[in-house]
């Protein structure tokens, strides 16, 4: 692919994923097809500063790991008052990343 | 698939981990009214849907089943979870299985379906009010 298009997708998108992961993606969007493009293009991304708001507000709840699609996670730690609060502090730090994990797994569904 | 088999095993050991710790420092410190670890519950005086989990839990313990579900339906569902889990975890580890790994996704993608999602949703939000109600 073009790689004045490519630097544009990361530019737009790159932080939606780990830094480490961005030279990667740069790499394998260079390397793929054309006719790719539109599809990479209209992938939807979760913003990660959306979702520690979301933490912060209803974690206890879950709600957090339930708008990233961990609905498992999410269940769990409606079930345990966001796993007796110490999940819910311990998502604070890690909803971010878990975040950025997702968009990636996303973007790797989209390049097979 | 999301996770790895092994990262998802290693979550809910964990998690069970945990649940039985509580479990045992509870009735080790008779902490019969705790509801002091709720975050909800500290910041805003109101109960989360969950709490009141543990009390249910205990009362289960004790066989009454009436009293556990009048405290919180959610003691129950947590008790089955953590019964079945490790004996789950310990036979697809030794079987070399991967059958809980593969429900559990079938799982989430069942219960992410619209259809089944809002009415969940709103059972929690019954349960919330009814805690609400309780005072728990």
């Amino acid at each position: 692919m073009d790689a004045q298009k490519v630097d544009m997708f990361i530019m737009t998108n790159g932080k939606y994923f780990e830094s480490h992961q961005v030279a990667g993606i740069r790499d394998r969007l260079i390397s793929l097809d054309d006719s790719k493009w539109s599809l990479i293009q209209t992938i939807q991304f979760k913003d990660p500063t959306t979702s520690i708001i979301v933490s912060l507000l209803g974690g206890p709840l879950g709600i957090d790991r339930f708008m990233i699609g961990d609905t498992g996670l999410g269940i769990g730690k409606l079930l345990t008052c966001g796993g007796l609060g110490i999940w819910t502090i311990i998502d604070w730090f890690m909803i971010m990343g878990a975040t950025r994990e997702k968009n990636m797994e996303k973007l790797q569904q989209a390049l097979i | 698939m999301p996770y790895g088999r092994k990262k998802l095993y290693t979550i809910l050991s964990l998690a069970c981990i945990a649940g039985y710790t509580w479990l045992i420092f509870t009735i080790q410190l008779e902490l019969k009214n705790s509801g002091g670890v709720c975050l909800i519950k500290r910041v805003t005086g109101i109960p989360c849907p969950s709490c009141g989990s543990t009390r249910s839990v205990l009362n289960l313990l004790h066989g009454e089943i009436l009293e556990a579900l009048y405290i919180n339906p959610f003691g129950l569902i947590i008790a089955v979870i953590m019964l079945i889990l490790p004996i789950w975890i310990i036979f697809d580890i030794a079987t070399k299985k991967r059958t809980l790994y593969d429900f559990y996704f079938r799982a989430e993608s069942f219960i992410r379906k619209p259809e089944i999602a809002i009415p969940l949703v709103l059972l929690v939000i019954l349960n919330w009010i009814w805690n609400i109600k309780k005072g728990l």
